[in-house]
This record gives C-alpha cells, sequence and structure tokens, in this order.
C-alpha cells in the first residue's frame, strides 16, 4: 500500500533546512546574517512548522 | 544485541506529560531507541554552545506532535497552531519589511497591528457568540471571556502604545486618571445594585424553569393519569377490565417517572418483550408480570423468541388466565438469551395435542427450531405449565 505525504513533516524539514541553510551560508561569510534578519527567518521557521501542522491536522 | 526496525520503532511523538518540559528530549529518545538523558545533555551541551539547543528545542517542539489524545482537543489545538503559525509568519513578514526599509515607522506600524489583532479577536468572538437561548458549556464560555478580554487588552495596549510613541500620553494622563477613578467609584456605587439584579435574574430563571416543570407534569397527568381515572369510573362494572387499565397505567407512569430514556421495542429485546406482555395483558385482560435481566439486540432470531414468547402468553392467557397472573422472566448473557412463561393453571401434555392444534407446534416450537433456538413445555413447580425458549448466538 502506498503512504501518504506527511505534509506536516515535509514543510518542517524543508522550512528547516533553508534555515540551516542560512545559518551555514552566514558561517562561511558568504551572507552576513545579522540580528534583524535572524528574529525573522526563526520566526518565519517557526511560524511555517506550525501552520503546516495545523491545516494537515485540520483536514480529515 | 537490540535491533529496532523502523516499523516497531515508536512514532515520533512528544510526551508533555511525562518529559520535563515539552517532552521533546523523551520523545526523541523513544524514537531513536537511547537513553533519555543522553538527549537531554546533548540538547543542554548545544544551548551552551552560542543557543542553539535552545532554538533547536523550540523548533522541535512546534515540529513534533503531542500524542494524539492530549489535554488538548485535536480541533481546538490545530485551530491554535494555524493562529500561532499565521501570526509568527505576519511577525517575520512586517520584520522583514522593517529591516528592507520598507517601513513607516515604529509609532505607528506596531500600535496598528496590535490594534489589528485585538480588532480581529472581538470580531471573531461577536461572530461566535451563542444565542441567548443557547446554554454553552462553561469552558466555552470562560473561553470566550478571555479571548474578548484578551482582545480589550490588545485595543486598549495599542492605542496607549500609539499614544506614548507620539508624546500625547503626558497631556492625556490626567484625562485618563479622572477616567480611572470616576470609574472605580461608579463600580464600587453600582457593585451592590448590579449584584443584587444579578440574583434576581438566576431566581427568575430558576423560577422560571420550575414553573415549566410544572406545567409539564400537569399535561402529562391530565393526558394520562386523569383519562385513565376517568375511564375507570365508566367501566367501573368490569374489574378484569379496571384491573386491566390500572396496570397498563402502571406501567406507563412507572416508565414516565424513573426510565424516561428506556429503549423503543424495536431496538432492544427486553422492551420487546415488555411490549408483547403489555399487548396480551390488555388484550386477554390477564395481568403478566415481566421480570427481564439484561438485554439483547433486537435481530431476526429475537424477533422470532419474541413472537414465540407472545404467543405462549396468549396460551397461558386464553387457557389459564383464571388462575392467576402469568408470569415471564427473560434472562440475557453471555451471546444466550433464556425466556420462561409459566402460568398456575391445571397443566397439559404437549404430546396429547390435536394434530389440527398448530399453535404451540408450528408457532412456539418450530419458530424456535427454524432460528437456531429450542423451546420446552414442562410442568411448573408448584403447579402449572412453564415453557421455556431459548437462543443462542444473541448480540448481548
Amino acid at each position: 500500500m502506498r503512504e501518504r505525504i506527511d505534509i506536516a513533516s515535509l514543510v518542517a524539514g524543508l522550512v528547516i533546512i533553508a534555515l540551516g541553510t542560512l545559518l551555514l551560508l552566514d558561517r562561511v561569510d558568504v551572507l552576513d546574517l545579522r540580528f534583524g534578519w535572524l528574529v525573522p527567518a526563526l520566526a518565519g521557521t517557526i511560524g511555517a512548522i506550525l501552520l503546516a501542522g495545523g491545516l494537515a491536522n485540520r483536514s480529515p | 544485541m537490540k535491533v529496532m526496525s523502523a516499523a516497531t520503532a515508536p512514532a515520533l511523538r512528544r510526551d508533555p506529560a511525562q518529559g520535563i518540559a515539552a517532552g521533546v528530549c523523551l520523545g526523541l529518545a523513544r524514537r531513536l531507541g537511547v537513553d533519555p538523558l543522553a538527549v537531554r545533555l546533548a540538547f543542554v551541551v548545544a544551548a551552551a554552545a552560542g543557543g542553539l539547543g535552545i532554538v533547536a528545542y523550540v523548533i522541535a517542539w512546534a515540529a513534533i506532535p503531542a500524542p494524539a489524545g492530549a489535554a488538548v482537543p485535536g480541533a481546538r489545538r490545530a485551530r491554535a497552531q494555524v493562529a500561532a503559525g499565521g501570526g509568527l509568519l505576519m511577525l517575520a513578514l512586517l520584520l522583514s519589511l522593517r529591516e528592507l526599509g520598507l517601513w513607516f515607522s515604529d509609532a505607528l506600524v506596531w500600535p496598528v497591528v496590535l490594534a489589528a489583532v485585538g480588532g480581529g479577536l472581538l470580531w471573531r468572538q461577536s461572530r461566535t457568540s451563542p444565542l441567548p437561548s443557547e446554554s454553552p458549556p462553561r469552558a466555552e464560555v470562560a473561553a470566550g471571556v478571555y479571548r474578548g478580554g484578551f482582545g480589550v487588552a490588545l485595543v486598549v495596549g495599542a492605542g496607549l502604545l500609539f499614544l506614548q510613541t507620539n508624546g500625547a500620553l503626558g497631556p492625556a494622563r490626567d484625562v485618563i486618571l479622572a477616567v480611572v477613578v470616576i470609574t472605580v467609584a461608579l463600580a464600587l456605587v453600582l457593585a451592590p445594585l448590579l449584584w443584587r439584579l444579578g440574583r434576581n435574574l438566576a431566581e427568575e430563571r430558576s423560577e422560571r424553569i420550575r414553573s415549566q416543570e410544572r406545567a409539564e407534569l400537569a399535561a402529562h397527568l391530565h393526558d394520562s393519569v386523569l383519562q385513565t381515572l376517568a375511564l375507570v369510573q365508566k367501566r367501573a362494572d368490569d374489574p378484569r377490565a379496571v384491573a386491566t387499565l390500572a396496570r397498563r397505567q402502571e406501567r406507563e407512569l412507572r416508565a414516565w417517572l424513573w426510565d424516561p430514556g428506556a429503549p423503543t421495542p424495536d431496538a432492544s429485546l427486553a422492551a420487546s418483550l415488555r411490549a408483547a406482555a403489555a399487548d396480551v395483558e390488555e388484550a386477554h385482560g390477564v395481568p403478566v408480570e415481566v421480570v427481564t435481566v439484561g438485554d439483547a439486540h433486537v435481530d431476526d432470531g429475537t424477533i422470532a423468541l419474541v413472537a414465540a414468547v407472545r404467543e405462549a402468553l396468549t396460551n397461558a392467557a386464553k387457557f389459564a388466565g383464571d388462575a392467576g397472573p402469568v408470569a415471564l422472566y427473560a434472562e440475557s448473557a453471555d451471546d444466550r438469551v433464556q425466556v420462561f412463561v409459566r402460568d398456575r393453571g391445571a397443566g397439559f401434555d404437549p404430546a396429547a395435542i390435536p394434530g389440527d392444534r398448530r399453535g404451540v407446534r408450528d408457532s412456539i416450537i418450530a419458530r424456535m427450531a427454524r432460528h437456531g433456538g429450542h423451546a420446552a413445555i414442562h410442568p411448573a413447580p408448584g403447579g402449572g405449565t412453564e415453557v421455556e425458549l431459548t437462543l443462542e448466538n444473541v448480540s448481548t
């Protein structure tokens, strides 16, 4: 039987990968991730995970 | 050697009930099959290294679901997640715009955002308020009050923040102080009056409920007991009819008083047997005493059983009704139903029944056999006849 894709986990994985990439680029000095950008990045990551989880749980 | 495959490993779930904080480390440890202490130490070390562990913990808390059946119901939890997620995304967008320079000013935007969120909460609260005739659960009322109060606090806070950041709060301070003092004074003056008003309203509501209950009781007594008493007066010359009327009324009144939610005959074997006994009692004027222990669902087998019982009751009422009341005892347990119909008549020999009398042979014995049951007729202890009906594999 084919398994259903868990959208919440998928979105969570993707945004965490994106956040990790940003932090890595900051670490190797490709970009300068200041505090003013780090806060919205973290808020966006957590917000996307919560939103995806909530929408996935709400749909039957 | 301990081997844990993907198929046997438990699903990744937080355990807030047994965890130290949100149960993230415990959930991860169970999933990975390692000691929870090791995972906790890893998070502590990561937290000491620039706070990364704290961020990872918060993200894991948001990403890993709590077990099903946790304290917060699924739908409510999902709504809260969507609201929190949407709010955080909006905050991220606003902070990004601010960082890009696409921004009016902190003094304008943040009060507007706060006022919009508070107004949204108030609007949602007013939209979902129940009608006055409905009585919502206490928890929902409390949640509504909290939501509304939070919305008011946000809107007022936004106004104060706007005044403060624009330097207008200083001149307005005297006015606000005067308003607060007058409000407190009015509250002190009006509090006893409001409290009395609330108490009067509660008493009035209780009196209205009592009045409705009295009216319902009076209507029921009129429709049942008073009508039966009128019939009893009319048929006073027929003792058997009067007894039948009285027993029917007694049954109905008992059911109304103590068993208002009783199952209907189409859903319960016990109710079907009671209905059959009432029919026979009414048709033949012979009292039928019913005792049921346990109950069973109605299906083809139990429908046949009730028909056989009805036939046995009819025979008892017809041929032994003058000797006294007929007894019906039914017991349902462990997929098995046993029914006994006993009369106090002279008794009879089943083998001596003429061939053209098919009541006992077809309607009772053969009917039970067709549905996998069994019927036996034997003398009752102390005189009379006992019909024993047994049905197996019944859904009790």
